[in-house]
């Protein structure tokens, strides 16, 4: 263990943790929080900065070798995913004006940090965990009715029962290749032996459990529906980019044969035309998120089906494109004192009259996360398409295309509400805060950025 | 000042008047008005700058700008003017101040919104002409059903959402079966060259088998045939124009329409020529039956709108065929056919614009008599109808002339797969044109008095400004082709040596091997 490599390699992590550290210390100190905001965005981003620095420099190398090994594309994830919590947190404001939600998110975004960097199953077992339990709280934390508790609890449970498969998947893993490096699972991949097999399986199941993909997806619509507004964009955005950089790491450039490539074909697209299809008759925006979370979660897992180098690219390139949309669309939804009401799509008539620039915002992201050109989304999902025919899978190409072509309609259907009905009766929308429109200034800088200028990712990634 | 400079201030001014609308206070629709006119007239000045300027000796793309864009995926952006679309560049930037004047009365409600739709809609369909780069061809390709989306589903008629989302769907469709075609075709062409590039100069090099050119022609082609729209894919058309604002149905009719058969010309025939040898007489057929079809809906239509509407399908049924027949005449004719159509369907919507305002009612039954009443519309409404139809002198004369003498040349000479008996029956579709729109006219304009909604005043100067600027450009086309054919020229040889040379098809199928280069 060298401490320098330690200190520089790890300083991502590092300003978390201080972040973390210092909140603690304030809530004791003093009473009344308002310094905790300015404080949590200041080390998130200092620590975005800092992963982002180390990709720039090129910086490799393994503090804990085995366990934590640093590499530009994995620095430059971290990047992604730690600049996409800053306007979560901005826009939280609102919601949670007590401070214990920012100890919670940073000390989930360590956990989505340790998973980029991960090298064996023991160091992203304690990355899935550390980024998850912290989110069972963050969905009980906007307690505003009863079914979240309920919610909650389901969450906990079926997330428990992915950890578990994953924990047994790895232990089987061990058992058939005799190490829990990372690299164990490519060698299990190829391997005839039913005890690897099975272990693949269960890690597999284990991935699809805790990103959501059909027929795994129970928990997702009540869990985001439960959660207030910044926690289901949060969960929407970096448990998911977590738990896809984690199985990007996992899968690393192995090349998927024969009979995984069903399992790894047939549900996504199950769930990309399910998610799709459900999400056309959810009342609400998180429900519809939700489903529409799921879907994209199906096209994600498409991604593994491309070849190995161009994996762990398409999938944070994807992430990055979904994510920035998804904040943006959470961000610029007008506040409301009443949470279910903010909520309705209903309530969303008209808003080209009241909030023009919301409205705006809002319809953007509709149109990028569906997947029109020229939005960042659309780019994300060519190259995921891409890497899929280059492998020779053209069917499935082309049957994950037709899915998301069903998504178009539920997409277009906000937009449908914002400009094309007249405005909804007085539902006490509240002026969006001026933070709120920082955060989707923010967000909508960065999908500017990516839309124009992909080569600046795809180079690095 | 370099031409290609002149090029992107064309594509880039209605950006620029966008962002402009935007920062404009709320409340002066007047000026924004006046704003959106200037820009759109400043675009149409340059470009007819661009056309003098083309050289129709030089084969090739003129006033080009080469940028590279995503560097390892092989996408560059690529702009530039050659035969194929110079005459619809120009088409677009002219009839864009046209829909501008044409909506000062009828928009009164969130003009600036509106404007700024219609700014969008002519950057996408400027980007889709002049783009030389398959990936920017797909981006301006699809971003043009946003604003669209929103001229139809904001300042619509009744139906509006109905018909809107019909419309996106429909297109929408389409362009995902030809986003698979794309991705397949580029890898194809690095998987056999080498060359990972979207450039279309690069991919007309690909030489692909047959079974794989079948079915990326089959995807092409059907979102083109979508857009265009041939039938059996139109039914989204009639709804899409008659609930459109009349500058939704001047746009639509006018420049979107030619989308279909433009990609046809530039993209879905030359890069896939065996394929295309082999579906010519199925196309043909499908054409014909586009044009007899059409004609066929116009005649029994009892709304004004949709029986323009359908009188679009059967005029783009030429343009279809022209390029079918792979002859100088027919291509070039389908050249002249696109842009004649162009002037004359947007003259007529227009037209029909005009009446509703005062009217308030689309439904031929109630009119009747209108030459005593609106003698000036008339005659403005008679002129357009005769240009429609193909009258000598006008510009659809010389579309369609010289489409059917490309088809019947391609068709006694066997050269192009099209049955004699096809290019005989496209005929019969002047004859059915003539009927439907001599009627409609005579049903219109003569007969007894009727005017629904009391009386109403004639044509105001702007509305004939309006329609004397188009009927110009209709005569021009019709009187001196010359010039524009000139600079086709080249462009419909380049075509004709694209669609017809044989070539050898690959022995080996292509396979899913790929080195790990191929999926960076």
């Amino acid at each position: 263990m060298n401490f320098t490599a330690v200190s520089i390699a790890m300083a991502p992590e590092h300003l978390l943790l201080a972040g973390i550290v210092a909140l603690l210390i304030l809530d004791v100190v003093s009473g009344r929080a308002r310094a905790a905001l300015p404080l949590a965005v200041a080390f998130v981003a200092a620590a975005a900065i800092a992963a982002a620095w180390l990709g720039f420099t090129g910086w490799t190398g393994a503090p804990f070798p085995g366990q934590f090994v640093l590499t530009p594309p994995a620095a430059f994830a971290k990047a992604i995913m730690l600049a996409l919590a800053v306007p979560v947190i901005l826009f939280s404001k609102d919601d949670f004006g007590e401070g214990e939600f920012y100890p919670l998110v940073l000390s989930s975004l360590y956990g989505v940090c340790l998973l980029a960097s991960a090298e064996s199953f023991l160091t992203l077992f304690l990355g899935i965990e550390l980024m998850s339990i912290p989110v069972y709280v963050l969905v009980l934390l906007g307690y505003r009715r009863p079914e979240s508790a309920e919610a909650a609890l389901k969450y906990l449970v079926l997330s428990g029962t992915a950890s578990a498969s994953f924990l047994m998947g790895a232990s089987l893993m061990y058992g058939s290749t005799g190490s829990l490096g990372l690299a164990s699972f490519g060698t299990a991949l190829s391997s005839p032996d039913l005890l690897a097999r099975t272990a693949v399986v269960m890690v597999v199941a284990a991935f699809f459990l805790k990103a959501a993909i059909v027929p795994f997806h129970g928990w997702a619509p009540d869990a985001y529906e439960a959660a207030s507004v910044p926690s289901t964009a949060y969960m929407a955005v970096l448990v998911k980019a977590g738990v896809l950089v984690a199985a990007a790491r996992v899968f690393g450039t192995a090349h998927v044969a024969e009979p995984l490539v069903g399992l790894l074909a047939i549900l996504p697209l199950v769930s990309i035309v399910w998610g799709n299809l459900t999400a056309m008759r959810q009342p609400g925006l998180r429900r519809m998120i939700a489903y529409s979370s799921i879907a994209h979660a199906g096209y994600l897992f498409f991604a593994f089906l491309g070849d190995g180098p161009g994996r762990f690219q398409a999938v944070v390139f994807y992430l990055a494109a979904y994510g920035v949309m998804n904040v943006l669309a959470f961000a610029a939804l007008p506040s409301n004192p009443v949470d279910v009401e903010r909520d309705k799509l209903e309530n969303l008539k008209g808003l080209s009259h009241t909030h023009p620039f919301a409205a705006l915002l809002i319809g953007i992201a509709m149109l990028s996360l569906a997947g029109i050109p020229p939005f960042p989304g659309f780019i994300a999902k060519f190259l995921i398409f891409k890497n899929v025919m280059a492998a020779g899978y053209t069917t499935w190409a082309v049957l994950g295309l037709v899915g998301s072509y069903i998504g178009i309609y539920f997409y277009l259907r906000v937009i449908q509400f914002m400009y094309m009905s007249p405005a909804a009766a007085a539902t006490g929308r509240a002026p969006s805060r001026g933070i709120a429109m920082g955060a989707s200034l923010l967000c909508l800088a960065g999908s500017i950025v990516i839309a124009l200028l992909p080569a600046l990712f795809l180079d690095r990634l | 000042m370099a031409d290609s400079t002149i090029l992107s201030l064309v594509l880039y001014l209605p950006v620029a008047g966008m962002l402009a609308i935007a920062a404009f206070p709320p409340g002066r629709d007047g000026l924004v008005r006046t704003f959106t006119l200037a820009v759109m007239v400043a675009q149409f000045l340059l470009s007819i700058l661009l056309y003098v300027h083309f050289d129709p000796a030089v084969p090739g793309l003129q006033a080009a700008t080469r940028l590279p864009w995503i560097p390892s995926w092989g996408v560059a952006y690529i702009i530039g003017l050659d035969g194929y679309n110079i005459l619809l560049v120009l088409l677009t930037t002219f009839l864009g101040p046209l829909v501008t004047a044409g909506a000062f009365s009828a928009i009164t409600k969130q003009v600036k919104l509106f404007y700024a739709m219609v700014f969008l809609i002519q950057f996408a369909m400027l980007g889709t002409f002049v783009a030389q780069d398959l990936f920017l061809f797909y981006l301006f390709w699809e971003a043009m059903l946003i604003p669209m989306f929103l001229i139809i589903g904001i300042w619509g008629g009744e139906r509006r959402i109905y018909a809107t989302v019909k419309f996106f769907l429909y297109t929408a469709f389409g362009s995902i079966m030809m986003l698979a075609a794309v991705i397949y075709l580029v890898w194809s062409l690095w998987s056999t060259t080498g060359i990972t590039s979207f450039a279309f100069a690069d991919l007309y090099k690909a030489r692909l088998p047959l079974d794989a050119q079948q079915w990326l022609l089959a995807a092409f082609a059907l979102s083109f045939a979508i857009k265009v729209p041939m039938v059996p894919f139109h039914t989204w058309l009639p709804d899409a124009h008659v609930e459109a604002p009349t500058a939704g149905s001047v746009i639509l009719a006018g420049v979107l329409l030619k989308m279909g058969t433009y990609g046809f010309m530039k993209l879905g025939f030359p890069l896939f020529p065996d394929a295309t040898q082999l579906a010519t007489p199925f196309l043909a057929i499908l054409s014909v039956v586009s044009i007899v079809y059409g004609a066929c809906l116009a005649l029994v239509q009892t709304d004004i709108k949709k029986i323009i509407a359908y009188s679009s399908i059967s005029h783009l049924g030429y343009v279809m065929l022209g390029l079918l027949s792979v002859d100088l005449l027919g291509i070039q004719g389908a050249i002249v056919q696109m842009v004649s159509h162009g002037l004359v369907a947007a003259g007529l919507f227009l037209m029909v614009g005009m009446i509703y305002e005062r009217c308030h009612t689309r439904e031929l039954a109630a009119y009747g008599g209108l030459a005593k009443v609106l003698p000036v519309y008339s005659v403005f409404f008679l002129i357009l109808t005769l240009a429609s139809v193909g009258l000598p002198t006008t510009s659809g004369f010389t579309g369609e002339f010289l489409v059917l003498m490309g088809a019947f040349n391609a068709a006694w000479r066997h050269t192009a797969g099209i049955p004699v008996w096809v290019a005989g029956v496209a005929v019969s579709g002047v004859v059915l044109g003539a009927l439907y729109m001599l009627w409609f006219a005579q049903r219109f304009l003569f007969g007894a008095e009727r005017v629904p909604h009391g009386p109403v005043v004639d044509l105001n100067l702007r509305e004939k400004s309006i329609l004397a600027i188009l009927l110009v450009a209709v005569f021009w086309l019709g009187l001196f082709p010359d010039s524009a054919m000139k600079r086709t020229e080249l462009a419909a040889r380049e075509y004709q040596e694209l669609v017809s040379a044989p070539r050898t098809p690959l022995a080996t199928k292509l396979t899913g091997s790929l080195p790990a280069e191929a999926a960076r």
